[in-house]
């Protein structure tokens, strides 16, 4: 997992899985990154190919956390594996899901 | 695959094992020719897999005192099943929840998840204290 940040905008970029193994480590990385005041987050799960509850989980949890310290969270390109788990645990209506990346940091307001 | 085959993997739980055990049921699970030209079944039939260890690994055995499981993997000429065997903790997998979007949860999903993606889940506890929980899928009828 990656952590970088564009124009003020953090990106974490999950790796191939997002499951019991790895999601620890996102809730990690979303906790370093919501030290900075109101974080503007975007997920960006390109490179991952299969998630599973574990991974939803850490997903809830990252945006819970964002949404805390008045930031706001999104999350980009979810593979179909992703799209079908999301809309079956109905997460597609929780989750802010944008298929392309720059439209996601695009989509965050100029002043927040 | 005319007749049955089946494979039992018997081991401590161990999270390092998760991913090679996913990995394995993955490949061997696109091997199957009813399965093939569906990647939406393959993904959902390897989402199952992985909620019923890790199920095993965190709430079977939820402390760091792991113990042993042991998993067998039938693939029939009509049906493929998954019957996971431990000797820790029981649940009732009638009072699991359902997703609510207005109250996301962080955990305990996996069983509806597993209920939703396969066409049976059956759960048992044992005389012995063996706890088996079996999952069936079966294979979409080619068309005539």
């Amino acid at each position: 997992m990656e952590i970088r940040q564009i124009n003020g905008i953090t990106i974490i970029t999950t790796d191939e899985r997002l499951d019991a193994v790895s999601a620890p480590t996102l809730r990690e990385l979303v906790s370093e990154a919501i030290g900075q005041s109101k974080v503007r987050l975007v997920i960006d799960l390109a490179k991952t190919q299969f998630i599973d509850s574990s991974g939803c989980g850490s997903l809830v949890a990252s945006m819970r956390a964002v949404l805390k310290n008045s930031g706001d969270m999104r999350l980009a390109r979810p593979s179909p594996q992703a799209k079908t788990l999301f809309e079956l645990t109905r997460l597609h209506k929780v989750f802010a899901i944008f298929d392309d990346l720059g439209a996601a940091l695009e989509s965050f307001p100029a002043d927040s | 695959m005319a007749k049955e085959t089946k494979i039992r993997i018997e081991a401590d739980v161990e999270l390092v094992l998760l991913r090679p055990l996913d990995v394995f049921v993955k490949s061997l699970i696109e091997q199957i020719p009813a399965l093939s030209g569906s990647r939406e079944l393959v993904d959902k039939i390897e989402l199952a897999f992985s909620e019923a260890f890790t199920n095993i690994y965190k709430h079977a055995y939820p402390t760091e005192e792991k113990g042993p499981m042991c998993v067998e993997i039938r693939v029939g000429p009509d049906s493929l099943e998954f019957r996971f065997e431990d000797h820790g903790k029981t649940f009732d997998p009638d009072l699991t929840p359902t997703p609510d979007p207005d109250h996301p949860r962080e955990s305990g999903l996996g069983i509806w998840l597993m209920r939703n993606v396969m066409d049976e889940l059956h759960y048992q506890s044992e005389d012995g204290g063996k706890n088996v929980l079996r999952l069936v899928k079966y294979f979409p009828r080619a068309e005539e």
